[in-house]
């Protein structure tokens, strides 16, 4: 079963690079950061030099403590907010405002509590000015995807929180994103319920009726990480870098219970041991 | 020298009126701080108190107006009664909203706090001291500004009022303006006009710090804290550090008053468990307080009714359907100018909200406009502009004039109120609006105005009952400027003012009376019911699930 998936995954991978080639140069990367710096109004300095990237078929992890700019670094790579250098580029063009492209998926669940879960997810889709029988054809289509069949009409209070999160991954997918932004997505939800997502979220993504090439993970869970991704940046230090890159070579579904799986969580926690911040004349040296 | 003399005399009078806003806000706090503690100590005080808080807020404050004839002038009489009548009159328009702020503030005092104040046997006045009247203190800061601003436009209409052909008038600003109007002495009644506005704004913006100080040093985080505490480990939003501006904003609206009805279910729940602790200590105290209200409203009414014969009474009654006509014209205006400031408010309060720069210079503009009391400029402003008004709008002078009274007097509660609950809107929300390219109308339909909807409630009716005040003083106002009386041909709120005019103080009981039966049913029917219903449905923070 497990050669099956792995041996699906990787004939998808490479029927996209196949299409990359015919839609352009941009190396494979779908969404790139170049030197990307943040600083805060008074001037601090948050993060800086920033490179990375996140190929087609690739789900890239953030890593690192708490309050290094992870989030701040994913509201940068989706155009929320502006870095004072460097770029952000979308299948080689510059992003320069939010877009749909490029979904993000909160930490805190953010559904509208007066709607029902298929009209939350409509909300993905109004800037496409569909008919509304279309609409609603996508919009059930991707509640479908996330499993939440035969829950359209609720309203998100009537749903769990692992139900909640699956509707706003449903409104991200149905605005026909590019690539998906998650900000610690299962931080809010049980152990159980984010196992279960957890185990699910991969084939949910990368599913064939969804245009998406690529997602970034934000998460200071590092079991999650070694379980979600093919790519971690590690982020540290003050002002924070790319501190370390760590390829995760492991098939899926992963366990672990595997050594390797381990082995990998070790990498990253040594990578993540606390650097020292230097102050000098009230300036991160 | 007589430049210097006036500045003198309006400097004067600007502080007399100043006195008796600041008597009577102080006034209404410390009341408040005792009756609050009665209340939660004691249910039948509280039933009593909070149901006839309740009753009485809705009810605009023209309806005190027999009341305070009859009791303070004629029973007290003198001096002394017209300058009590003033103040008691004033007192009617700030005081509910700040003592539903301070009951609210006792009721939701965090029960760690209660076990230590119990633990260290604190006694009355140590726990007033240490808790309750700290814990009090943001949520009436957040009342001050709306209750500044409402004081000072009554305390100018109140400061002159007649019956029948007798004036009765106190010292102060408005007197002051209404005399240099009178005499036609047009640029003193600028100058102290201007010299108000100084005033106005200056303590707009003091009593604005305030509430940002006092939400500093007294406000608790309990409620965040406890649902992170929950989860088990700290949540840090970046949006604290990059929207460190608004946390201040969203701190400060959870200390404005809620209507009792509208109190979250949590905070429900605390004041159920709440409840049930009390051994009820002052259960005597608490009931003969009750009953002592209770007795007075009844001596009130029964010196109303036994002041006017049977026959009287009889061709009073006997006008009720006209009665009902006059005010059914009324509903029309108040539902104009609600409509009126509803559009205002949402436009120019998207626009601040999503715009910092604008936000910041903006708001504080509006909120000094807002407690520049309307009564004292409107005659200037009618005076100036009524020939060109009325060449354009010819039989509709008026009838704008009023709308436009009304308009200034409360399309501030219903700006404030949406552009507040705009600026509350949970971060994810605004990013999710951007992130799918929602224009300004889909924005509006699909997120601001139901995500804003509580605060609209709130606002329209506080918008609403402000109205009432602004078409209680446009609808008939004689000798509004150089022999002009602004007046309109139907209305309920203009026969009262003749009916007050003729010294027919039994009909304007009456009229009050009907006034004040509907305002009550259409707060049940109508305001209880959105409230109900945002509650319900539209309460945003519930939508950002952090369990």
């Amino acid at each position: 079963m497990t050669n099956i998936l792995n041996c699906v995954l990787h004939y998808r991978k490479l029927f996209k690079k196949l299409n990359r080639g015919l839609q352009g140069n941009t190396d494979g990367r779908i969404l790139e950061a170049i030197d990307v710096g943040f600083k805060y109004s008074n001037g601090v300095i948050v993060f800086d030099d920033i490179n990375l990237f996140a190929s087609d078929g690739e789900l890239v992890a953030i890593a690192g403590p708490s309050g290094v700019g992870k989030s701040t670094l994913l509201r940068v790579l989706g155009g929320f907010i502006k870095p004072y250098k460097g770029e952000v580029r979308l299948l080689g063009k510059k992003i320069v405002e939010p877009t749909p492209k490029i979904s993000l998926i909160h930490q805190s669940i953010a559904t509208f509590p007066w709607y029902t879960a298929l009209d939350n997810v409509k909300l993905g889709i109004k800037y496409k000015k569909l008919p509304k029988d279309e609409e609603d054809k996508i919009a059930r289509k991707m509640l479908e995807i996330v499993g939440l069949q035969g829950f359209e009409n609720f309203y998100p209070k009537q749903l769990s929180g692992g139900m909640r999160q699956r509707v706003t991954i449903a409104r991200a997918l149905a605005a026909d994103p590019v690539v998906l932004l998650m900000d610690e997505p299962f931080a809010h939800l049980d152990e159980l319920t984010a196992e279960g997502l957890r185990h699910e979220i991969y084939s949910i993504l990368f599913n064939e009726e969804t245009p998406l090439k690529s997602v970034v993970l934000v998460s200071h869970n590092l079991s999650e990480i070694v379980e979600l991704s093919d790519r971690v940046y590690v982020l540290n230090g003050s002002p924070a870098s790319v501190i370390g890159e760590v390829k995760i070579d492991l098939d899926r579904p992963r366990n672990p219970r595997d050594s390797r799986f381990q082995e990998y969580l070790d990498e990253l926690y040594a990578l993540l041991t606390p650097i020292s911040k230097t102050v000098k004349d009230g300036k991160n040296a | 020298m007589v430049k210097m003399l006036d500045l003198g005399v309006t400097l004067f009078a600007i502080l007399l009126t100043l006195s008796r806003v600041f008597i009577t806000i102080i006034l209404s706090i410390v009341t408040g701080w005792f009756l609050a503690y009665v209340a939660i100590k004691n249910k039948t005080f509280e039933n009593v108190y909070i149901s006839l808080s309740e009753i009485l807020e809705s009810v605009p404050v023209i309806s005190f107006f027999p009341v305070v004839l009859i009791f303070f002038v004629l029973v007290i009489g003198g001096q002394l009664g017209i300058q009590l009548a003033v103040i008691f009159l004033v007192f009617t328009a700030v005081v509910w909203n700040i003592w539903m702020g301070i009951y609210q503030a006792f009721k939701t005092i965090p029960e760690n706090l209660l076990e230590v104040s119990e633990n260290y046997r604190f006694g009355f006045l140590g726990k007033m001291a240490r808790l309750y009247i700290p814990y009090s203190i943001p949520r009436i800061s957040a009342n001050l500004i709306p209750s500044f601003a409402d004081a000072l436009f009554y305390i100018t209409v109140s400061e002159v009022f007649s019956i029948g052909t007798k004036v009765f008038q106190v010292f102060g600003i408005g007197t002051l303006i209404a005399d240099f109007t009178a005499e036609g002495d047009y640029t003193d009644a600028l100058y102290a006009l201007g010299i108000l506005a100084v005033f106005t704004t200056l303590i707009t913006f003091l009593l604005r710090e305030y509430a940002e100080y006092s939400v500093q040093k007294y406000g608790l985080d309990t409620e965040e804290r406890e649902s992170f505490l929950k989860r088990g480990r700290i949540r840090v939003r970046y949006t604290a550090r990059l929207y460190s501006a608004k946390s201040a904003i969203s701190r400060l609206s959870k200390y404005l008053t809620k209507p009792p009805y509208f109190i979250s279910r949590r905070e429900r729940d605390k004041e159920d468990h709440e409840k049930r602790k009390i051994k009820l200590p002052n259960k005597i105290i608490g009931r003969g307080i009750g009953i002592v209200i209770l007795v007075i409203l009844s001596y009130l009414t029964y010196t109303v009714v036994s002041s006017v014969s049977p026959s009287t009474w009889s061709y009073i009654i006997s006008t009720t359907p006209f009665d009902l006509v006059n005010l059914a014209y009324d509903y029309a205006r108040v539902a104009f100018i609600a409509l009126l400031s509803f559009l205002f408010a949402v436009f120019l309060g998207y626009y601040f909200a999503t715009r910092p720069i604008a936000d910041r210079i903006g708001v504080p503009i509006i909120q000094s406009i807002a407690a520049f009391p309307a009564p004292a400029y409107f005659p200037l402003l009618y005076g100036f502009t009524y020939s060109y008004v009325s060449s354009v709008l010819g039989p509709f002078t008026n009838e704008f004039y009023v709308i436009l009274l009304g308009f200034v007097s409360t399309f501030y509660y219903i700006f404030y109120s949406f552009w507040l609950g705009v600026k509350n809107l949970p971060s994810e929300y605004w990013e999710i609006m951007k992130n799918y390219k929602m224009g300004f109308r889909t924005r509006m339909r699909r997120v601001l105005l139901p995500g804003t909807f509580p605060y609209i409630v709130a606002g329209l009716s506080s918008t609403i009952n402000s109205a009432w005040g602004g078409l209680a003083i446009g609808e008939y106002w004689p000798d509004i400027f150089a022999g002009h009386t602004l007046e309109v041909k139907i209305g309920l709120m203009k026969a009262i003012a003749l009916a007050d005019n003729h010294g027919d103080l039994a009909l304007v009981g009456w009229l009050s009376l009907i006034f004040a039966i509907v305002v009550v049913i259409y707060s049940i029917l109508f305001t209880r019911r959105m409230m109900d219903l945002a509650r319900e449905k539209y309460v945003a923070e519930e939508g950002v699930y952090a369990a």
